[in-house]
Protein backbone atom coordinates (compact mmCIF):
# COMPACT_ATOMS: atom_id res chain seq x y z
CA UNK A 1 0.00 0.00 0.00
CA UNK A 2 1.61 3.27 -1.29
CA UNK A 3 1.10 6.92 1.21
CA UNK A 4 -1.54 7.89 -0.59
CA UNK A 5 -4.08 5.18 -0.41
CA UNK A 6 -2.89 4.43 3.40
CA UNK A 7 -4.24 8.46 3.83
CA UNK A 8 -7.12 7.78 2.07
CA UNK A 9 -7.75 4.70 4.11
CA UNK A 10 -7.21 7.30 7.46
CA UNK A 11 -9.50 9.66 5.93
CA UNK A 12 -12.39 7.35 5.53
CA UNK A 13 -11.72 5.41 8.88
CA UNK A 14 -12.53 9.07 10.47
CA UNK A 15 -15.15 9.73 8.52
CA UNK A 16 -16.51 6.20 9.48
CA UNK A 17 -16.99 5.44 5.33
CA UNK A 18 -15.00 2.23 5.64
CA UNK A 19 -15.93 -0.96 3.86
CA UNK A 20 -15.34 -3.87 6.02
CA UNK A 21 -12.47 -4.81 3.36
CA UNK A 22 -10.96 -1.59 3.72
CA UNK A 23 -10.88 -1.61 7.13
CA UNK A 24 -9.07 -5.30 7.12
CA UNK A 25 -6.43 -3.36 4.61
CA UNK A 26 -6.53 -0.47 7.21
CA UNK A 27 -5.72 -2.43 10.05
CA UNK A 28 -2.88 -4.60 8.55
CA UNK A 29 -1.01 -1.71 7.54
CA UNK A 30 -1.39 -0.15 11.26
CA UNK A 31 -0.23 -3.18 12.56
CA UNK A 32 2.79 -3.68 9.69
CA UNK A 33 4.15 0.15 9.79
CA UNK A 34 4.83 2.57 12.68
CA UNK A 35 4.96 5.28 9.84
CA UNK A 36 1.06 4.17 9.22
CA UNK A 37 0.59 4.85 12.77
CA UNK A 38 2.64 7.86 13.11
CA UNK A 39 0.61 9.32 9.79
CA UNK A 40 -2.80 8.46 11.67
CA UNK A 41 -1.86 10.61 14.64
CA UNK A 42 -0.90 13.53 12.45
CA UNK A 43 -4.35 13.39 10.62
CA UNK A 44 -6.26 13.46 14.46
CA UNK A 45 -3.52 15.90 15.66
CA UNK A 46 -5.25 18.31 13.09
CA UNK A 47 -9.10 17.54 13.45
CA UNK A 48 -7.93 18.43 17.08
CA UNK A 49 -7.00 21.28 16.52
CA UNK A 50 -9.58 22.67 14.38
CA UNK A 51 -11.11 25.87 16.12
CA UNK A 52 -14.71 26.47 15.89
CA UNK A 53 -16.05 29.25 14.03
CA UNK A 54 -16.04 31.90 16.56
CA UNK A 55 -18.75 33.70 14.77
CA UNK A 56 -22.48 33.44 15.26
CA UNK A 57 -25.19 34.14 13.34
CA UNK A 58 -27.44 37.60 14.26
CA UNK A 59 -29.68 36.61 17.29
CA UNK A 60 -32.51 36.68 15.28
CA UNK A 61 -31.40 35.25 12.22
CA UNK A 62 -34.53 32.54 12.50
CA UNK A 63 -37.06 35.75 12.82
CA UNK A 64 -35.77 37.09 10.14
CA UNK A 65 -35.81 34.18 7.94
CA UNK A 66 -39.55 33.68 8.27
CA UNK A 67 -39.86 36.77 8.26
CA UNK A 68 -38.31 36.89 4.28
CA UNK A 69 -40.47 33.71 3.91
CA UNK A 70 -43.78 35.35 4.46
CA UNK A 71 -42.31 38.21 2.65
CA UNK A 72 -41.53 36.24 -0.35
CA UNK A 73 -44.98 34.18 -0.15
CA UNK A 74 -47.15 36.48 -1.21
CA UNK A 75 -45.17 38.54 -4.42
CA UNK A 76 -44.55 35.07 -5.38
CA UNK A 77 -48.19 34.06 -6.22
CA UNK A 78 -49.05 37.48 -6.68
CA UNK A 79 -46.57 38.11 -9.43
CA UNK A 80 -45.11 34.92 -10.51
CA UNK A 81 -43.94 35.08 -14.01
CA UNK A 82 -45.82 32.33 -16.45
CA UNK A 83 -42.90 31.20 -18.06
CA UNK A 84 -40.56 30.35 -15.47
CA UNK A 85 -42.80 27.75 -14.54
CA UNK A 86 -43.38 26.19 -18.11
CA UNK A 87 -39.49 26.55 -18.34
CA UNK A 88 -38.58 24.48 -15.36
CA UNK A 89 -41.06 21.92 -16.86
CA UNK A 90 -39.68 21.99 -19.91
CA UNK A 91 -35.44 21.77 -18.52
CA UNK A 92 -37.09 19.09 -16.21
CA UNK A 93 -38.89 16.75 -19.11
CA UNK A 94 -35.66 17.55 -21.42
CA UNK A 95 -33.53 16.73 -18.47
CA UNK A 96 -35.26 13.41 -17.79
CA UNK A 97 -35.57 12.55 -21.42
CA UNK A 98 -31.66 13.20 -22.01
CA UNK A 99 -31.16 10.92 -18.71
CA UNK A 100 -33.11 7.97 -19.81
CA UNK A 101 -31.80 8.35 -23.51
CA UNK A 102 -28.16 8.04 -22.18
CA UNK A 103 -28.76 5.69 -18.97
CA UNK A 104 -31.23 3.20 -20.48
CA UNK A 105 -31.57 1.73 -23.65
CA UNK A 106 -34.67 -0.36 -23.01
CA UNK A 107 -37.74 2.23 -22.00
CA UNK A 108 -37.84 1.95 -18.26
CA UNK A 109 -41.00 3.25 -16.53
CA UNK A 110 -41.42 5.98 -14.61
CA UNK A 111 -41.67 3.55 -11.12
CA UNK A 112 -38.51 1.70 -11.76
CA UNK A 113 -36.93 5.53 -12.88
CA UNK A 114 -38.34 7.04 -9.41
CA UNK A 115 -37.01 3.59 -7.68
CA UNK A 116 -33.88 3.95 -8.80
CA UNK A 117 -33.51 7.55 -8.20
CA UNK A 118 -34.52 6.31 -4.99
CA UNK A 119 -31.74 4.34 -4.02
CA UNK A 120 -29.02 6.16 -1.56
CA UNK A 121 -25.31 4.66 -3.48
CA UNK A 122 -24.01 8.08 -4.42
CA UNK A 123 -22.57 5.92 -7.29
CA UNK A 124 -25.41 5.72 -9.10
CA UNK A 125 -25.21 7.92 -12.11
CA UNK A 126 -29.45 8.28 -12.39
CA UNK A 127 -28.83 10.10 -9.13
CA UNK A 128 -26.26 12.32 -10.29
CA UNK A 129 -28.52 13.55 -12.84
CA UNK A 130 -31.37 14.40 -10.86
CA UNK A 131 -28.85 16.22 -8.66
CA UNK A 132 -27.84 18.32 -11.80
CA UNK A 133 -31.70 18.71 -11.99
CA UNK A 134 -32.23 20.46 -8.91
CA UNK A 135 -29.81 22.82 -9.30
CA UNK A 136 -30.83 23.61 -12.66
CA UNK A 137 -34.48 24.26 -11.31
CA UNK A 138 -32.81 25.78 -8.17
CA UNK A 139 -31.41 28.19 -10.44
CA UNK A 140 -34.33 29.14 -12.50
CA UNK A 141 -36.50 29.92 -9.68
CA UNK A 142 -33.78 32.09 -7.86
CA UNK A 143 -31.99 33.44 -11.00
CA UNK A 144 -28.61 32.60 -10.12
CA UNK A 145 -25.63 31.84 -12.57
CA UNK A 146 -25.26 27.90 -12.11
CA UNK A 147 -23.23 26.21 -13.71
CA UNK A 148 -24.79 22.81 -15.34
CA UNK A 149 -22.02 20.43 -15.84
CA UNK A 150 -22.03 16.22 -17.07
CA UNK A 151 -25.06 16.88 -19.35
CA UNK B 1 -13.69 18.06 14.47
CA UNK B 2 -16.47 19.63 16.15
CA UNK B 3 -20.07 18.75 15.93
CA UNK B 4 -20.78 16.46 13.12
CA UNK B 5 -23.78 16.81 11.22
CA UNK B 6 -25.87 13.59 11.68
CA UNK B 7 -27.98 12.09 8.79
CA UNK B 8 -29.31 9.49 10.23
CA UNK B 9 -32.87 8.75 9.77
CA UNK B 10 -34.32 9.25 13.17
CA UNK B 11 -33.19 12.96 12.56
CA UNK B 12 -34.25 12.75 9.40
CA UNK B 13 -37.91 11.98 11.25
CA UNK B 14 -37.47 14.49 13.41
CA UNK B 15 -36.49 17.47 10.53
CA UNK B 16 -39.33 16.47 8.67
CA UNK B 17 -42.00 16.84 11.65
CA UNK B 18 -40.55 20.25 12.56
CA UNK B 19 -40.64 21.23 8.68
CA UNK B 20 -44.39 19.95 8.38
CA UNK B 21 -45.00 21.82 11.92
CA UNK B 22 -43.46 25.11 10.56
CA UNK B 23 -46.24 24.37 7.39
CA UNK B 24 -48.82 24.04 9.88
CA UNK B 25 -48.15 27.38 11.32
CA UNK B 26 -45.78 26.50 14.20
CA UNK B 27 -43.42 29.62 14.08
CA UNK B 28 -41.29 28.12 16.66
CA UNK B 29 -40.46 24.97 14.52
CA UNK B 30 -38.64 26.99 11.79
CA UNK B 31 -36.46 28.40 14.67
CA UNK B 32 -36.08 24.78 16.34
CA UNK B 33 -34.46 23.48 13.06
CA UNK B 34 -32.61 26.81 12.41
CA UNK B 35 -30.84 26.53 15.91
CA UNK B 36 -29.98 23.11 15.17
CA UNK B 37 -28.34 23.42 12.17
CA UNK B 38 -27.18 27.04 12.52
CA UNK B 39 -23.38 26.00 14.36
CA UNK B 40 -22.56 23.73 10.83
CA UNK B 41 -24.04 25.97 8.73
CA UNK B 42 -22.96 29.28 9.68
CA UNK B 43 -19.49 27.98 10.39
CA UNK B 44 -19.25 26.78 6.95
CA UNK B 45 -20.21 30.14 5.39
CA UNK B 46 -18.19 31.97 7.33
CA UNK B 47 -14.91 30.16 6.18
CA UNK B 48 -15.98 31.88 3.24
CA UNK B 49 -17.49 35.09 3.22
CA UNK B 50 -15.79 38.38 2.92
CA UNK B 51 -17.19 39.48 6.57
CA UNK B 52 -19.76 38.67 9.61
CA UNK B 53 -22.17 40.39 7.43
CA UNK B 54 -21.84 38.45 4.56
CA UNK B 55 -22.14 35.03 6.31
CA UNK B 56 -25.24 36.23 7.51
CA UNK B 57 -26.76 37.36 4.25
CA UNK B 58 -25.76 33.63 3.30
CA UNK B 59 -26.95 31.71 6.21
CA UNK B 60 -30.67 33.54 5.40
CA UNK B 61 -30.24 32.97 1.70
CA UNK B 62 -29.62 29.86 2.35
CA UNK B 63 -32.18 28.68 4.54
CA UNK B 64 -34.83 30.91 2.29
CA UNK B 65 -34.08 28.57 -0.87
CA UNK B 66 -34.16 25.57 1.34
CA UNK B 67 -37.27 25.85 2.50
CA UNK B 68 -39.25 27.90 -0.51
CA UNK B 69 -37.88 25.11 -2.26
CA UNK B 70 -38.68 22.16 -0.24
CA UNK B 71 -41.75 20.72 -1.67
CA UNK B 72 -40.14 20.75 -5.50
CA UNK B 73 -37.56 17.97 -4.73
CA UNK B 74 -37.44 14.44 -3.02
CA UNK B 75 -34.89 16.37 -0.41
CA UNK B 76 -34.79 13.57 2.11
CA UNK B 77 -31.69 15.32 3.79
CA UNK B 78 -32.12 18.34 5.29
CA UNK B 79 -28.38 18.89 6.34
CA UNK B 80 -27.31 17.83 3.05
CA UNK B 81 -29.74 20.06 1.27
CA UNK B 82 -28.68 23.27 3.11
CA UNK B 83 -25.01 22.39 2.41
CA UNK B 84 -25.95 22.17 -1.23
CA UNK B 85 -27.81 25.49 -1.44
CA UNK B 86 -24.71 26.91 0.64
CA UNK B 87 -22.53 25.45 -2.02
CA UNK B 88 -23.47 26.67 -4.61
CA UNK B 89 -23.64 30.54 -2.88
CA UNK B 90 -20.12 30.14 -1.91
CA UNK B 91 -19.45 29.22 -5.68
CA UNK B 92 -20.88 31.82 -6.98
CA UNK B 93 -19.72 34.06 -5.04
CA UNK B 94 -16.23 32.89 -5.82
CA UNK B 95 -16.63 33.64 -9.54
CA UNK B 96 -17.95 36.91 -8.72
CA UNK B 97 -14.84 37.88 -6.88
CA UNK B 98 -11.14 37.88 -7.98
CA UNK B 99 -9.84 34.67 -9.01
CA UNK B 100 -8.69 32.53 -5.55
CA UNK B 101 -5.19 33.25 -4.33
CA UNK B 102 -3.88 29.75 -3.93
CA UNK B 103 -0.89 28.59 -2.18
CA UNK B 104 0.71 27.51 -5.50
CA UNK B 105 0.54 30.78 -7.24
CA UNK B 106 4.37 32.67 -7.31
CA UNK B 107 4.75 36.29 -5.65
CA UNK B 108 5.04 38.26 -8.43
CA UNK B 109 8.67 39.88 -6.59
CA UNK B 110 10.09 36.84 -6.04
CA UNK B 111 8.47 33.97 -7.98
CA UNK B 112 8.49 31.58 -4.86
CA UNK B 113 5.07 30.02 -3.78
CA UNK B 114 3.16 31.59 -1.97
CA UNK B 115 2.83 29.19 0.68
CA UNK B 116 6.59 29.67 1.55
CA UNK B 117 5.49 32.87 3.25
CA UNK B 118 2.12 31.84 4.90
CA UNK B 119 2.81 31.52 8.84
CA UNK B 120 4.68 34.69 8.67
CA UNK B 121 2.30 36.71 6.55
CA UNK B 122 -1.16 35.93 7.58
CA UNK B 123 -0.49 35.70 11.44
CA UNK B 124 -0.20 38.62 13.62
CA UNK B 125 3.34 39.55 15.55
CA UNK B 126 0.92 38.74 18.53
CA UNK B 127 -0.02 35.32 17.62
CA UNK B 128 3.55 34.62 16.04
CA UNK B 129 4.97 35.38 20.04
CA UNK B 130 2.11 33.03 21.39
CA UNK B 131 3.64 30.42 19.16
CA UNK B 132 1.57 27.04 19.32
CA UNK B 133 -1.53 28.17 18.20
CA UNK B 134 -1.75 25.41 15.39
CA UNK B 135 -5.83 26.15 14.72
CA UNK B 136 -5.14 29.31 13.81
CA UNK B 137 -2.48 28.40 11.82
CA UNK B 138 -4.34 25.86 10.15
CA UNK B 139 -7.45 28.46 9.71
CA UNK B 140 -5.22 30.95 8.19
CA UNK B 141 -3.29 28.60 5.55
CA UNK B 142 -6.77 26.85 4.64
CA UNK B 143 -8.05 30.39 3.74
CA UNK B 144 -5.69 30.35 0.82
CA UNK B 145 -6.44 27.12 -0.54
CA UNK B 146 -8.09 26.79 -3.57
CA UNK B 147 -12.02 27.28 -3.06
CA UNK B 148 -12.62 23.22 -3.67
CA UNK B 149 -10.08 21.97 -1.88
CA UNK B 150 -11.33 24.49 1.12
CA UNK B 151 -14.48 23.84 0.58
CA UNK B 152 -14.31 19.87 1.04
CA UNK B 153 -11.52 20.37 4.08
CA UNK B 154 -14.14 22.45 6.03
CA UNK B 155 -16.89 20.34 5.76
CA UNK B 156 -15.00 17.49 6.37
CA UNK B 157 -13.23 18.73 9.31
CA UNK B 158 -15.54 21.67 10.62
CA UNK B 159 -19.18 20.61 9.75
CA UNK B 160 -17.78 16.43 10.04
CA UNK B 161 -19.76 15.53 6.93
CA UNK B 162 -18.77 12.23 4.98
CA UNK B 163 -17.18 12.03 2.15
CA UNK B 164 -19.80 10.83 0.15
CA UNK B 165 -22.16 13.60 1.24
CA UNK B 166 -19.32 16.33 0.30
CA UNK B 167 -19.34 14.28 -3.35
CA UNK B 168 -22.50 14.81 -3.59
CA UNK B 169 -22.37 18.58 -2.74
CA UNK B 170 -19.80 19.42 -4.94
CA UNK B 171 -21.34 16.93 -7.81
CA UNK B 172 -17.75 14.58 -8.15
CA UNK B 173 -16.76 11.45 -7.38
CA UNK B 174 -16.04 9.84 -3.89
CA UNK B 175 -12.67 9.62 -5.26
CA UNK B 176 -11.91 13.14 -6.12
CA UNK B 177 -13.57 14.33 -3.02
CA UNK B 178 -10.81 12.52 -1.21
CA UNK B 179 -8.23 13.70 -3.79
CA UNK B 180 -9.23 17.22 -3.03
CA UNK B 181 -8.77 16.53 0.85
CA UNK B 182 -5.30 14.87 0.20
CA UNK B 183 -4.05 18.13 -2.29
CA UNK B 184 -5.24 20.63 0.85
CA UNK B 185 -3.50 18.21 3.67
CA UNK B 186 -0.38 18.61 1.40
CA UNK B 187 -0.35 22.08 1.16
CA UNK B 188 -1.36 22.48 5.12
CA UNK B 189 1.67 20.43 6.24
CA UNK B 190 3.70 22.02 4.13
CA UNK B 191 2.62 25.20 5.42
CA UNK B 192 2.64 24.22 8.69
CA UNK B 193 5.80 22.70 9.11
CA UNK B 194 7.31 25.40 11.20
CA UNK B 195 4.57 25.26 13.66
CA UNK B 196 4.90 21.45 13.79
CA UNK B 197 8.27 21.77 14.49
CA UNK B 198 7.75 24.25 17.09
CA UNK B 199 5.06 22.19 18.64
CA UNK B 200 6.83 18.82 19.01
CA UNK B 201 10.11 20.81 19.94
CA UNK B 202 8.07 22.75 23.12
CA UNK B 203 5.28 20.78 23.22
CA UNK B 204 4.36 18.48 26.01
Amino acid sequence: MNAKELEQLLLLEQSGELSPAQRRRLDAALAASPEARRLRDRLHRISAAIPAPAARPAPDAAARIAARLRQDQAPARAFRPAWKPALAAAAALALLVGVRTFHAPAPVSSESAAAAAEEEDWTDPLDAEFTELENLLLAISSGDSLEITEL
Amino acid sequence: MKGPVETNPALEDDDAKLLAAYRRGDADALGRLVEKYKRPLFGFLSRFAANPGEADEWFQETWVRAIEHMNIFRQKNLPGWLFRIAHNLVIDAARRRKPDCSLDAPLPESGEPLADRIPAAALSPADEAAGRDLGRHIEAAAALLPVEQREVFWLRMDAGLPFKEIARIQRCSINTALARMQYALEKLRATLAPAYRELQETGP
